[in-house]
């Protein structure tokens, strides 16, 4: 049952299915002028990309995107308390049971698309009905509105779809930010607009809104949208716009007959027009079409009149109707407003008084809200995003410090750290092991390919630039790129919580190679030192699961094939995926994420590029010409 | 988007496949038709219409030869789609009634021993029950559940086989049925009502029906004579058994109706226009389903109904490539009128999400190519919209009605929304 006071008594967090720019834009718009923190949409699932770029007030702001439902991080599963589902009416239904089955804290949402099918939204009634089973249920004050509804609005603090416009200006002119008594609500959403728009030009403030959507079964049905009325203290009265079809004004009379709504109420029913036509006409919604007698607009309209209804003949008396109103806190109208003054004179005066078509050029609100709108009206998208520095007050900033304080005080492994998260990092430990790591890649010998590749490059005459690109060129799966695969391979186990010994069957048998084992010269009776620095830094943490896995793959591997140890990128992946865990508290799913967008490798490239460099230079000063083999170094294949 | 009716001969089609039975029906036009059996026949008016019989739009126990006479008869009353179907004699106690409506309470099953023509006026002898929505049928060894009581109780009181009753249900729910009516559901015999009783397979040799083979397809004794289905639009997409071709067209439309309905079907967005009568004095080109309305109704309520040329509307924020055939259309229909002086609407309410100043764009092209035809019928366009992007698209609008001097008035959301269509009528007072 959709509970409006719950709604407004708690902060609201939207995730957006399927992505509209227009309307989350216009989302992100209305929580900006109302004055938020920030954007009430936290999360949208579609494909192709992981942010959506939104303005927030004049500036950019990102929300993120997740490919699915299940990439959504727990933390902002639990945030999520209303959803608005932008899917086409093919999708709804099984988008929507997806959502309802796996966010824990939802109070509702609401349905934009058109040609659902009526047994889907039939469906999706059933789902959320009281006793219905739900995996991981809607708590109490659930509700959904639509399908093809423009959505829910509470001024000030919520704006769940389209309703009450797209753009800023629009949101303006419908005062959509100043709470007040009157309820509006109606099947259709472009009449939703015009009523708020009406309620507040004459000088009335809304208490909430919505729109059913025109379909035959919309889920939250009038009922339901006049008995939340009732128990909303902050609403006082009801203005509904209803149409020919069905029976929902009978069961509101029914309603009021047993006292159930007791506020009082301004209707009209449009479509008397319906008596033109010789055979009953499908309007523009699926509902409007009167097959029977009492579902006529006349007919209706005379039954809520029977039980006291303000049930208006004509659209010109229902707004007469809604001018009556009584209400304490009427705002007086702004003098001069040039849109009253005209819609004064063509009303009094009829065609021969009309002024030009001015568009709105002053309001009520005064000139700081002008200026805000002109601003936001102006506003163009930055070309790019960053968040790692910044041009602030004449000195640049890095990760949020300052740039001569960060180098004086902060280690290098501080800072190479910060840089590559984003961010400040949380824990000294994860400074000194990411300066350690940089310490330990720095060069390995001149025998590698990258080195080789410089010192040809070198000898070829190159200057630096080329010789170094022509050593990082050379990192790839098979030389120093190994990191991050090892890093999947040990994020992966833990989280499957696997056996080893079944990991390495499962990789054998897929003719994989793990990454992060094995070593060319190295052996279990000749360890690797550099492994055991690496694998000492592990005992600092309380707990080092990703280490333990990747020992325990090592233990099984060795047992096979001596030289099939834990090598230096295997040991680097497990102890740093530890340290990112423990000490920066970064999730599974973020981690995953780093690997993803290849942060394990990032510290090999910088690392080995000191080594590549002081091979350039080196060959440099020596200057021995170009480097050549001779045929007996390269062989002929038959 | 909504409810519309399949024509008789595919909703027959359908339900015969999914009882398995053979459809022997064929569908005709005044053109011609396939003959698939010896007759006699009975030939049906196919276009939705309720209560054909009395409407004298069937005809029973046609010979073979007879056909085209018959089929010429009902031409001439204004008809093109037809059935052909073999006679099935019986005696009217055999007829009964049976029907299915998709409810948000679940399914409602209406029933009767009684059907026919005259079912309106024995309303009180048709019982009402309703299953809950959950009902497909499992598997039979499943415990049966309340449906079950209800399917089964029906099954004995018409006496039709158990399974009909279930394959009937099934075919309601996979098809996306929304209504479902058999008028007479014709029942010769008394069937095991018991789930899960094989058929009898013998052949059914009454007296009344003079032993043709087409009664073979009903092995049961179950006869479906006159069947009406309505379905959900939007669920094409989920059933592929039937497309918007097997739809019934319910009256003659003019070319500019066809055209405007072509591009609803291409289009996201929703585009309706129905011409209600072609010498009226207001033309309206509007906006949304709520506030289309409100605006066709002030019409009426002035007293103004019967000047209305036409209903439609436009919503769902269709591009200016849309709007602009939209209006061309419109204006191919105002210009057949023998009038001079019409009044155009355009109106909208404070629209949500549809772009004001892009749909204008295409509404004013269409009005600059038609512009000569315009100013010799003396056109005056009345304009009252709101929302996204309006001052851009009402001042275009303002200028271009100015200088071509069809302005009436241009007006956003100062002015009420019926105020236009006043507007309009009251300028037309002083015009005349």
């Amino acid at each position: 049952m959709l509970n409006i006071q719950k709604i407004r008594s708690q902060k609201q967090s939207i995730i957006a299915l399927g992505s509209h720019i227009p309307i989350l834009q216009s989302i992100l718009d209305f929580d900006y002028l109302a004055g938020k923190e920030g954007p009430s949409v936290i999360a949208i699932i579609a494909s192709g990309r992981k942010n959506v770029r939104l303005f927030w007030g004049e500036k950019d702001v990102l929300i993120p995107v997740y490919p699915t439902l299940a990439h959504l991080p727990a933390s902002v599963k639990n945030e999520i308390t209303l959803f608005l589902n932008l899917t086409s009416g093919r999708r709804v239904l099984s988008s929507t049971v997806e959502l309802l089955d796996s966010l824990p804290n939802l109070l509702g949402g609401a349905l934009f698309a058109e040609n659902v099918p009526e047994k889907h939204s039939i469906e999706i009634f059933n789902k959320i009905k009281p006793g219905s089973r739900i995996k991981s249920g809607m708590t109490s004050g659930q509700f959904i509105v639509g399908p093809a509804s423009v959505g829910l609005m509470i001024p000030g603090h919520l704006k769940l779809g389209a309703i009450a416009g797209t753009d800023a200006e629009q949101l303006m002119d419908s005062h959509v930010f100043e709470p007040g008594s009157v309820a509006v609500f109606s099947s259709s959403g472009g009449m939703t607009g015009e009523l708020i728009r009406l309620v507040t030009t004459v000088q009335k403030r809304i208490s909430f809104s919505l729109s059913f959507g025109g379909d035959r079964f919309p889920i939250l049905t009038p009922v339901e949208a006049f008995l939340a009325a009732e128990h909303d203290p902050q609403t006082k009265h009801i203005v509904y716009f209803g149409e020919l079809g069905g029976y929902d004004e009978y069961e509101l009379v029914d309603l009021i007959k047993q006292k159930k709504v007791t506020k009082p109420i301004i209707t009209y029913i449009g479509g008397t027009i319906s008596a033109m036509f010789e055979k009953p006409p499908q309007f523009g919604h699926a509902k409007a079409m009167a097959s029977r007698g009492e579902e006529t607009a006349q007919a209706k309209t005379k039954a809520l009149k029977s039980v006291g209804v303000k049930a208006a003949q004509s659209f010109e008396e229902f707004i007469d109707f809604v001018k009556k109103i009584k209400i304490k806190d009427n705002i007086p109208l702004p003098d001069g407003n040039p849109h009253v003054k005209r819609a004064l004179r063509l009303l009094e005066g009829g065609l021969k008084n009309d002024l030009p078509y001015e568009g709105s050029t002053e309001r009520s609100e005064g000139r700081d809200v002008q200026k805000v709108l002109s601003k936001m009206q102006q506003r163009t998208h930055a070309l790019f995003m960053n968040s790692i520095s910044q041009d602030k007050d004449g000195s640049v900033e890095i990760v949020g410090e300052e740039m001569l304080s960060m180098a004086t005080k902060r280690s290098f492994g501080h800072i190479v750290g910060s840089m590559l998260l984003g961010r400040q990092l949380k824990s000294k430990d994860t400074a000194e092991f990411i300066e350690l790591i940089m310490k330990l890649l720095v060069d390995h010998g001149p025998y590698v390919s990258g080195a080789i590749n410089t010192m040809i490059a070198a000898r070829a005459g190159k200057d630096l630039v080329s010789s170094l690109a022509s050593g990082l060129l050379t990192i790839g799966p098979r030389f120093g790129g190994a990191i991050n695969q090892a890093a999947q391979h040990w994020l992966e186990g833990v989280a499957e919580s696997i056996d080893p010994d079944e990991y390495v069957e499962r990789s054998a048998k897929q003719n994989k190679r793990i990454s992060g084992i094995g070593h060319r010269k190295y052996r279990v009776d000749t360890p690797d030192p550099r492994v055991n620095v690496i694998l000492t830094f592990a005992k600092k943490l309380n707990k080092s699961p990703y280490t333990l896995f990747a020992k325990s793959i090592e233990a099984v591997t060795t047992a096979k094939k001596a030289n099939l140890i834990l090598n230096v990128d295997g040991a680097i992946a497990a102890v740093l995926l530890d340290v990112l865990s423990q000490k920066e508290k970064i999730s599974p799913e973020e981690l995953q994420e780093l690997i993803n967008i290849e942060f394990f490798n990032a510290l090999f490239v910088l690392s080995r590029s000191v080594g590549f460099t002081a091979h350039y230079l080196d060959q440099r000063r020596k200057d021995e010409g170009l480097f050549r083999l001779s045929p007996k170094e390269v062989g002929f294949a038959e | 988007m909504a409810r519309v009716k399949l024509t008789e001969y595919k909703a027959k089609q359908l339900l015969y496949h999914a009882l398995g039975k053979k459809y022997l029906g064929t569908p005709a036009t005044p053109e011609g038709y396939q003959m698939p059996h010896n007759g006699p026949f009975v030939l049906k008016v196919d276009q939705g219409i309720k209560g054909r019989m009395k409407k004298g739009l069937v005809e029973l126990e046609i010979q073979k030869d007879k056909l085209p006479d018959a089929l010429m008869r009902l031409s001439k009353k204004g008809y093109s789609q037809f059935i052909i179907e073999p006679m099935v004699k019986h005696d009217p106690s055999q007829e009964r009634y049976l029907s299915l409506e998709r409810t948000r309470e679940g399914i409602v099953v209406r029933y009767a021993k009684v059907g026919g023509i005259d079912i309106e006026s024995m309303k009180d002898r048709v019982e009402e029950v309703i299953l809950n929505s959950k009902f497909e049928y499992r598997n039979p060894k499943q415990a049966p559940n309340s449906n079950d009581q209800i399917t089964q109780k029906i099954s004995e009181e018409l006496a039709v086989p158990i399974n009909f009753m279930h394959q009937l249900l099934n075919f309601f729910e996979r098809q996306y049925i929304s209504f479902l009516e058999i008028n007479p559901l014709v029942v010769k015999q008394n069937t095991s009502p018991l789930r899960g009783t094989p058929l009898r397979k013998r052949r059914i040799k009454s007296p009344l029906t003079r032993g043709v083979d087409f009664d073979v397809e009903s092995k049961d004794g179950v006869f479906i004579l006159d069947l009406a289905v309505e379905v959900d639009s939007t669920a094409e997409f989920f059933t592929k058994t039937w497309t918007s071709a097997d739809i019934v067209e319910d009256s003659v439309k003019s070319p500019e109706e066809l055209a405007i309905k072509k591009l609803n079907d291409q289009s996201q967005a929703a585009l309706s226009f129905t011409l209600l009568n072609s010498e009226g004095l207001l033309w309206v080109l509007l906006s949304g389903g709520g506030a289309s309305i409100t605006i066709a109704d002030e019409a009426y309520n002035m007293g103004f109904g019967k000047e209305l040329a036409n209903y439609g509307e436009y919503s769902g924020n269709p591009n200016d490539d849309e709007t602009y055939e939209y209006t061309c259309n419109l204006i191919d229909s105002m210009m057949k009128s023998s009038r001079r002086r019409l009044m155009l609407i355009i109106g909208g309410g404070v629209a949500n999400f549809t772009d004001i100043g892009k749909t204008f764009k295409g509404v004013i092209k269409a009005l600059e190519k038609n512009k000569k035809r315009l100013k010799k019928k003396e056109i005056k366009i009345f304009v009252r919209r709101g929302g996204p992007n309006q001052k851009n698209g009402l001042k275009l609008m303002e200028k271009w009605l100015r200088e071509n001097d069809m302005y009436g008035i241009v007006a956003g959301p100062e002015l009420p929304l019926h105020e236009i269509m006043k507007l309009a009528i009251n300028s037309s007072k002083k015009h005349a």
